[in-house]
C-alpha cells in the first residue's frame, strides 16, 4: 500500500475505534505499529501519565524483552520523561555513551541497537496525557513529512484517549447517582414500614432505623434493605431509647 | 450552529440560576428551549418506576405521575426503545396504544408528546418528556433542541452528583430536583398494612390511584398521613384513620 493511502487508513482506523467498546491497549497497539510501517522508525511505543504523574509503559509495536526494558528505565530518565513534562517534541540526532541526558537510558538503547531516538507528545487542548516514543536503528532526524505524520496519528489516538476516559468518568458517576438513587427509595420504603409498625410519623421511623444501624454499625441502606427484603423482621430493629425528637 | 445553540442553553441556566430559590431549572429551560407547552424529567431506578426529577408546571408534574401510575407512556417508550418517541396527535392514537395514558392525557389538555431518552455513552439514565397542548410534530429544530437538551440534562444531572458520599445523594442534586419520595413511603406501610412486598405493594397503589382517578402522590399522602389504609380482614381500602 502507497503511504499516504496506508496513514489515511490508519486515521479511519483509529476513528473506527471511537465507538462505544473499545480498549484503549488496543488502540495504542495500532498506533505504534502503524507508525513503523509509515515512516522510518525501527520500533515505536507509547507511556501514559498515571494519576499521581508517572509515565507507566502502555503499549508497544514490539514486545521484545530489550524494548520493554528501555521503556521501564523511562518511568524516571528518558525521552519521554523530557516529552511529557516539557509538553514539546523531544529530536535527538544521535544517542551517545557516555550521556549526561539520559545516563541509563542511552546506553541500554545503543546496546539494543538504536542510534537515535525522537519523543512526540499526546496533547489535546494544553492537556499532555502522555508521549510517543520512536526509536531508530540509523542516526539523523526524521523528514518533517515523518513527523507530521507521526504527530497526526498520536493527535488521533489521544483524542481517543481522552473520550474513552470521559466515557469512563460518566459511567462511575452514574453508577454513583444510580446506587444513591435506589439506597434513598428503599430507605423510604422502610421508613414506611416502620411507621406502619410502631406508629408515628417518618421522622420518628428515620430515627428507629438510624438507631438500629449506628447500634449495629451497618449503614442504613442495608438495614434499610434487609427490612423491605424481609431478612430483618420490623420486630427486630432495636428500641430506641433515648428517645429522638 | 450546536454551539452556538449550547451557549444559548447554558445562558438561560446561568440567567434561571441567579433567580433564588428556583427549582427543576433544567425543565423550565428545556420548555423554554424546545418551544413547547411543558417539560418533564424522569429518572431510571431499580424499581421499576420511574422517579420524577422535576416538571415545569403542574400539568407536566401530573403527567408524569400519570404516567408512573398506570405504566405506560412516552418515558418509558422512549427507554425501551433507547430512541426518541414522537406522537404528534395524542387523539389519534391507535387503540391498542397507551389505552391508559392516552384519555388522561387528553383531558389534562395536552395533545401532543415527545420523549428523549437521557443518556451517558450505553447508559439511560432517565428520560426527558415534551408536552404540548396543540397537535403537531416537532420542527426539525425543536427536535434537534430537544436532543442537544437531553445531552446537557444528561451530562448535567451527572455533574450535579458528583462529589456525593456513597449511597447519598448530594445536595446539589436534591436543590435542583423536586424528588417525591411518597410513593415509596407508602408502600411500605401499605406492605405492612396488606402483609404484602413492595413491589405488589406499590402495585396496589397505583391500581387504587387510578381506580379512584386521584394522583399517585395524592393518594400516597393520605396514606401517610392515614386517611387511607388496606384493610386485609376485608380485602378492602377503607377511608379514615386506624
Amino acid at each position: 500500500m502507497a503511504r499516504e493511502s496506508l496513514v489515511v487508513a490508519t486515521l479511519v482506523e483509529l476513528a473506527d475505534n471511537l465507538v462505544d467498546n473499545y480498549d484503549v491497549i488496543d488502540i495504542l497497539t495500532l498506533l505504534s505499529n502503524r507508525c513503523v510501517d509509515t515512516i522510518d522508525v525501527t520500533s515505536a511505543g507509547v507511556m501514559l501519565c498515571l494519576p499521581g504523574g508517572e509515565l507507566q509503559f502502555v503499549a508497544s509495536s514490539s514486545e521484545s524483552m530489550e524494548v520493554l526494558e528501555l521503556f521501564q528505565i523511562q518511568a524516571n530518565e528518558g525521552p519521554c520523561v523530557d516529552c511529557y513534562t516539557g509538553g514539546v517534541a523531544i529530536v535527538n540526532h544521535e544517542l551517545v555513551d557516555p550521556d549526561v541526558r539520559w545516563p541509563h537510558f542511552s546506553p541500554r538503547a545503543i546496546e539494543q541497537g538504536f542510534h537515535s531516538v525522537h519523543c512526540l507528545p499526546m496533547r489535546l487542548r494544553g492537556r499532555t496525557i502522555g508521549a510517543l516514543n520512536l526509536f531508530r536503528a540509523d542516526v539523523g532526524l526524521l523528514t518533517t513529512d515523518d513527523i507530521m505524520i507521526a504527530q497526526g496519528l498520536a493527535d488521533v489516538a489521544t483524542i481517543a484517549i481522552l473520550q474513552h476516559q470521559s466515557v469512563l468518568g460518566a459511567r462511575l458517576l452514574n453508577d454513583q447517582l444510580s446506587f444513591a438513587l435506589n439506597s434513598r427509595i428503599v430507605i423510604e420504603q422502610a421508613k414506611g414500614m416502620i411507621a406502619q409498625f410502631y406508629g408515628g410519623g417518618m421522622e420518628e421511623s428515620f430515627s428507629r432505623l438510624r438507631n438500629h444501624a449506628r447500634n449495629h454499625n451497618v449503614k442504613l441502606t442495608e438495614v434499610a434493605t434487609n427490612l423491605v427484603e424481609g431478612t430483618l423482621p420490623l420486630a427486630g430493629l432495636d428500641t430506641v431509647r433515648e428517645p429522638h425528637r | 450552529m450546536f454551539s452556538e445553540r449550547l451557549i444559548t442553553i447554558f445562558d438561560l441556566m446561568a440567567s434561571k440560576e441567579s433567580h433564588e430559590g428556583e427549582r427543576g431549572i433544567l425543565c423550565s429551560v428545556a420548555a423554554e428551549i424546545t418551544a413547547v407547552s411543558a417539560t418533564g424529567i424522569t429518572l431510571v431506578t431499580s424499581m421499576q418506576l420511574p422517579l420524577a426529577f422535576c416538571a415545569s408546571d403542574e400539568v407536566a408534574k401530573g403527567l408524569i405521575d400519570l404516567e408512573i401510575t398506570v405504566g405506560e407512556g412516552p418515558c418509558r417508550d422512549t427507554l425501551d426503545r433507547d430512541d426518541p418517541v414522537c406522537e404528534e396527535d395524542l387523539a389519534l392514537l391507535r387503540n391498542s396504544q397507551w389505552m391508559l395514558y392516552a384519555p388522561s392525557a387528553l383531558a389534562r389538555g395536552v395533545r401532543a408528546v415527545f420523549a428523549f431518552p437521557l443518556r451517558i455513552g450505553a447508559i439511560q439514565l432517565g428520560a426527558l418528556c415534551l408536552y404540548s397542548t396543540t397537535p403537531g410534530p416537532l420542527s426539525e429544530s425543536q427536535f434537534t433542541d430537544a436532543l442537544l437538551m437531553a445531552s446537557v440534562i444528561g451530562r448535567g444531572i451527572v455533574a450535579l452528583q458528583a462529589g456525593a458520599a456513597p449511597a447519598a445523594l448530594s445536595q446539589e442534586l436534591q436543590r435542583e430536583a423536586a424528588f417525591d419520595f411518597s410513593v415509596h413511603q407508602a408502600a411500605g406501610m401499605l406492605a405492612v398494612q396488606a402483609s404484602i412486598d413492595i413491589s405488589s405493594a406499590l402495585v396496589a397503589l397505583r391500581m387504587h390511584a387510578f381506580s379512584v382517578s386521584q394522583s399517585l402522590s395524592v393518594v400516597s399522602g393520605r396514606v401517610i398521613d392515614r386517611q387511607l389504609r388496606f384493610d386485609p380482614d376485608i380485602n378492602e381500602w377503607r377511608e379514615g384513620g386506624l
